[in-house]
């Protein structure tokens, strides 16, 4: 079994979202102290684990600089035949790809534009695309085709790739595993020869046209399931086409010339770059009637994710009364792709050096977006804060709209954000409605600009504390009791599995099933039952109206509640105080909403829908509302699980795969 | 068909150019074509229409008799374009250019983004010139700035640019950047040309005559903070914002009663030094010139809710008052008295009654942006800062004796102990 674990040392891609369990729940104690024991053992085996390995890689790695050199020397020899000079005008260009375990790089005319020696990343395929008329590179991606689904992402790639453009392929350390059929055709329709037969650890490299000529690959098989091929040099030559073959004819136009320019430097972009029936680059959609947004700007906080900025600001500029110019995108470093991006679609863009690390480097590119955006629009009262990762809701502006007011008048509120926390497929319903919660979700949100000014900037935490801006943001000395408005039907939609505390694992387990709205011109309901006082009454109300369930059942159960459509219900829980969330977070695991902390809830309600039913949690006797608990009602009081030693967030995400 | 009109004033009159007339009809047809707002801010052309102005405001479409503005032979005419009322399309450039245009964009760094750490925007537009056979229009763009007003950029060539495309160094607007208040604007037909002016254009050109502005010094900021790290305190944080709220108060009352004031002492150098109010100063400081003086100054104070604290001097001599703001943070306005060769200002030591003078070398007022405030400083602010804090200014100093530390400082005398009822008032 052990033989068929490469790279045992290699950490498990499922690691991002550890992190994060950790951070949800280190509020914790008990579990706190769980942790450290599991830590202080992990780490020891890690440690022991980490030598060994050193040890072997030394060895290893001794061993095959000798071989690399002894590689080269063959190939000069072979080169000197070639004829090194350009036939007929036409320009060539020298390309040199390397494969091999712990390292890879392509050479272009001698500079080199691929160098991958990092231990424990990159691994798999590393994909090159050339301009066949210039030579630059237009895209350089990495998909790690040990791990699965790396190769379904790839070939979408590869097939947005225009024909014509140059095609370099290097494998570093293994990229068959996970390379199923279908890519491996994919890579065969492309001409190569070994492509269907890679196996693993095997080198590879390769370089082609797109729907034309092969200009070589060269491949070396692993001999043994313990040990990898002998790295591979191909060293070969490019001839490149004219501009004009290399471009599109569109119509010149002022949009165009845009899209010429964002086409004729990157790649991956798919029909945007199409010749015969590009998809537009300019949306108008309808504007929107007394829009009070208009002049609110726009704030698009973005790292070097430059195909999310992509589907992200496709979506924004989609929306309903969308004022493009008041839209600044931020970008976290010198970026180009990104830029590229925010000048296809006509939006101006500012880049951050970046001055920390990691969590730190977010939250101060936070703090310089957020400055920059209220010295640009000096006159805005709020701004908009968007993410490169959201979708974003054709009613966006309207459901922002009808709401801001809101959050100019009434002081105990802190933000309006698209997101519901708790909105999922199964647990939201109601486009028009609105919730007062006292957590603060993020994914697009308006943020007031005294609040930033007054509150929020001068104290903003320094690059040194390396703490996440929006638990910061969340924190009582920051939040001061004052509550967000979010809509029961999420407004955004966090599409984003790459990024610092994100992967595929998590997102599939708390964002996929998210809901979203797709209905245009929403009309809010009852916007004004949102002030604070109005609020009370709206609850009272409701908890009045609603249908106690049988606490004798099962609240897992989909029995629990009544195949009903459009009641209100209500259930008790046991909540001895204010903090005391250990049935709620026993029953959100349970309902397969959002168990890592505690979001959504308003004095000790939460708000959701189950079955089509308004589905109102109490929690007793903390919660104000307990005197609507009849005296017959024991609230439902759920023990969390037996602790296994590790076991802090797996439970959750397994049970969300389920369903 | 107006055009035609003018070419036969062409020959009728001396002196006239309608070259310029039709330039400048170009112009503002190419503007109005993308949907682009210009207004006039030509300083001599509004010099003529204040004249004629109660004229012109009443028949804002009655055709002109003769070429009176626009006709008199000048290199350049000049408008003035709100940066956030056109969408910086190149549609307009080659339209420019088809009607015969030459053009020339100044760009620079966005001053607005100029104070923050690492940030690079795009560089933005700061004046264009659109030259066409014999005269150019020189269109300066206005950005909004923090503190409600409106910014243009000075006008610097770059290595590469064609320095004689048109007498620059006689171009009204861009030897300095300079800060406006948001005009009111009035659509008016002048000879024949429907444009906007400023609604009241004396009162423009007031404002243009003293409207430079001066820049923080945001990257000698940057250093002094990684010299002495910034104190962020939760009292810091808090004084900091009981002085930007104390000195949008005061500047709110002043300018109310058309008082001129300047940051001074600590708070000026708070600005020049660190951009920002120095946390431990505990108080605001403000300069007045005495003959700006108005009794009306300590009852508006005190409408506002800022009683007066002491009062010390008299408006003849060595006048200071003192108000009390929220918490301990007191605004402490000096009077300046100017001298043929020197500026000074009083202090009054309560107790003994002893007198204080600090000499200034003279100073002239500039603007600038200071917490979310357009405010006034001495342009010749290291000269002030220099003669208030010495040599040392750059290095913070926690204790401070205003009747000794200060490097300008003299003995004054002391006031006859008659006058103290009057000189010496504290609430």
């Amino acid at each position: 079994m052990d033989e068929w674990k490469p790279n045992p040392a290699v950490k498990p891609h499922k690691k991002r979202s550890w992190y994060l369990a950790w951070k949800y729940k280190l509020m914790n104690q008990r579990a706190l102290r769980k942790l450290c024991q599991t830590g202080a053992v992990l780490f020891l085996l890690v440690t022991v684990i980490v030598n060994i390995k050193l040890i072997l890689d030394t060895r290893r790695a001794a061993y095959e600089e000798e071989e690399e050199s002894a590689q080269d020397y063959d190939d000069e020899m072979l080169n000197v035949e070639v004829p090194r000079h350009p036939v007929n005008n036409k320009k060539v260009l020298d390309v040199e790809v390397y494969s091999s375990r712990s390292k890879v790089y392509v050479a272009v005319d001698g500079t080199t534009v691929l160098e991958d020696e990092a231990r424990e990343q990159g691994r798999g395929i590393h994909v090159i695309v050339l301009n066949q008329a210039t030579g630059h590179v237009m895209a350089k991606r990495v998909f790690d085709t040990y791990s699965p689904h790396e190769d379904e992402a790839m070939v979408l790639f590869l097939n947005m790739v225009a024909r014509g453009r140059i095609l370099i392929f290097t494998i570093k350390d293994e990229g068959s595993f996970h390379l199923k059929e279908t890519a491996k055709n994919v890579l065969k329709s492309l001409g190569s020869q070994v492509a269907p037969f890679l196996s693993w650890r095997d080198m590879w490299t390769f370089v082609g046209r797109k729907g034309g000529e092969v200009y070589g690959e060269k491949h070396a098989k692993s001999p043994a399931l313990s040990t990898w091929g002998d790295p591979v040099l191909l060293k070969t030559e490019v001839h490149l086409t004219s501009v004009e073959d290399a471009e599109c004819h569109w119509p010149d136009t002022e949009l165009n010339r845009r899209r010429k320019r964002f086409c004729s430097k990157v790649e991956g972009y798919g029909s945007v770059c199409s010749c015969k029936d590009p998809t537009p680059i300019e949306f108008n959609p309808d504007p929107l009637k007394d829009n009070k947004v208009f002049d609110v700007p726009v704030a698009v906080i973005a790292g070097n994710r430059p195909n999310y900025l992509y589907r992200m600001l496709r979506s924004l500029l989609s929306a309903q009364g969308v004022n493009p110019q008041m839209i600044t995108v931020f970008i976290d470093g010198y970026y180009e792709e990104p830029m590229d991006v925010v000048e296809l679609f006509g939006l101006s863009g500012i880049q951050h050096t970046p001055i920390s690390i990691k969590n730190a480097r977010v939250s101060q590119h936070y703090k310089a977006s957020l400055t920059a955006t209220f010295n640009l629009f000096p006159d805005a009262k709020f701004a908009v804060v968007l993410e490169e990762d959201l979708d974003i809701s054709v009613d966006f502006f309207s459901f922002l709209s009808q709401s801001i007011h809101l959050l100019e008048e009434d002081e105990s509120l802190y933000c309006i954000s698209a997101w519901n926390d708790q909105g999922y497929e199964h647990t939201a319903e109601d486009p028009s409605l609105l919730y007062r919660v006292e957590t603060m979700p993020g994914l697009g949100w308006v943020l007031r600009k005294s609040l930033y000014k007054d509150e929020l900037e001068p104290k903003w935490p320094t690059p040194e504390k390396l703490w996440d801006w929006d638990m910061w943001m969340r924190m009582p000395e920051q939040r001061k009791g004052r509550e967000c408005i979010i809509p029961d039907i999420s407004r955004s939609y966090h599409f984003g599995i790459v990024g610092l505390n994100m992967n595929g694992y998590f997102h599939e387990a708390y964002f996929k099933k998210h809901k979203f709205n797709t209905v245009p011109n929403v009309q809010l309901k009852n916007v004004e039952s949102l002030r604070k006082e109005n609020y009370e009454t709206e609850i009272h109300r409701l908890l009045g109206e609603a249908e106690v369930l049988d606490h004798s059942k099962n609240p897992c159960e989909d029995s629990f509640v009544p195949d009903t459509e459009g009641k209100v219900y209500v259930m008790f829980i046991k909540m001895e105080q204010e903090a005391d969330f250990t049935t709620w977070t026993q029953l959100a695991k349970c309902l397969h909403i959002w168990d890592l902390d505690v979001r959504g809830n308003h004095k000790g309600l939460w708000r959701l829908f189950r079955k089509k039913n308004h589905f109102l949690v109490v929690g007793v006797p903390a919660s104000p509302y307990s005197s609507k608990k009849p005296s017959s009602v024991t609230p439902i009081y759920m023990e969390p699980p037996a602790k296994e030693e590790g076991a802090v967030a797996v439970p959750a995400v397994a049970a969300a795969e389920q369903t | 068909q107006n055009g035609a009109g003018f070419s036969k004033v062409r020959g009728s009159q001396s002196g006239q150019d309608s070259t310029r007339w039709h330039v400048v009809r170009k112009f503002l047809g190419l503007l109005s074509s993308h949907n682009i707002p210009v207004y006039l801010i030509d300083p001599l052309i509004l010099g003529l229409v204040d004249k004629d102005i109660e004229q012109i405001r009443s028949s804002p479409d009655g055709p002109s008799p003769e070429c009176k503005y626009f006709c008199a032979p000048r290199d350049f005419t000049t408008f003035a374009l709100l940066d956030k009322t056109w969408k910086h399309e190149g549609g307009l450039f080659r339209t420019a250019e088809k009607m015969g245009f030459q053009w020339l964009k100044i760009i620079n760094k966005d001053p607005r983004l100029d104070g923050m750490d690492d940030l690079s925007g795009m560089e933005i537009p700061l004046h264009y010139i659109f030259k066409l056979a014999s005269h150019a229009i020189h269109l300066v763009v206005f950005y909004e700035r923090s503190g409600n007003f409106l910014w243009h950029g000075p006008l610097r060539l770059k290595q590469h640019m064609d320095r004689k495309f048109v007498p620059f160094r006689k171009l009204h607007f861009g030897r300095y950047p300079g800060a406006y208040e948001k005009p009111e604007l009035l659509l008016v037909s002048i000879d024949d040309l429907k444009v906007q002016i400023p609604k009241n254009p004396s009162s423009f050109l007031q404002e243009m005559s003293h409207s430079r502005f001066l820049e923080c010094r945001y990257r000698e900021a940057r250093a002094f903070f990684q010299l002495y790290p910034d104190d962020a305190s939760l009292d810091a944080v808090e004084f900091r914002k009981k002085a930007k709220s104390l000195l949008h108060l005061a500047a709110l009352t002043l300018n109310n009663l058309g008082v001129k004031f300047w940051l001074s002492s600590g708070t000026c150098l708070g600005w020049y030094r660190q951009c920002n109010v120095i946390p431990h100063s505990k108080d605001v400081d403000l300069g007045i010139f005495i003959r700006d003086y108005k009794a009306d100054i300590i009852p508006a104070f005190q409408k506002a809710g800022l009683p007066l604290k002491h009062k010390f001097g008299k408006v003849e001599d060595s006048l200071e008052l003192s108000f009390q703001g929220e918490d301990d943070v007191k605004l402490d306005i000096f009077f300046f008295y100017e001298e043929d060769d020197h500026i000074w200002n009083g202090g009054t030591q309560a107790k003994s009654g002893k007198k204080f003078k600090y000499l200034f070398p003279k100073f002239t007022l500039c603007w600038t942006e200071f917490v979310e405030l357009k405010v006034h400083v001495p342009c010749e602010t290291l000269q002030y800062v220099e003669a208030n804090y010495g040599p040392e200014w750059k290095v913070p100093v926690k204790t401070w004796d205003w009747k000794s530390s200060p490097s300008n400082v003299q003995d004054n005398g002391v006031w006859p102990v008659d006058e103290w009822d009057d000189v010496i008032q504290i609430y």
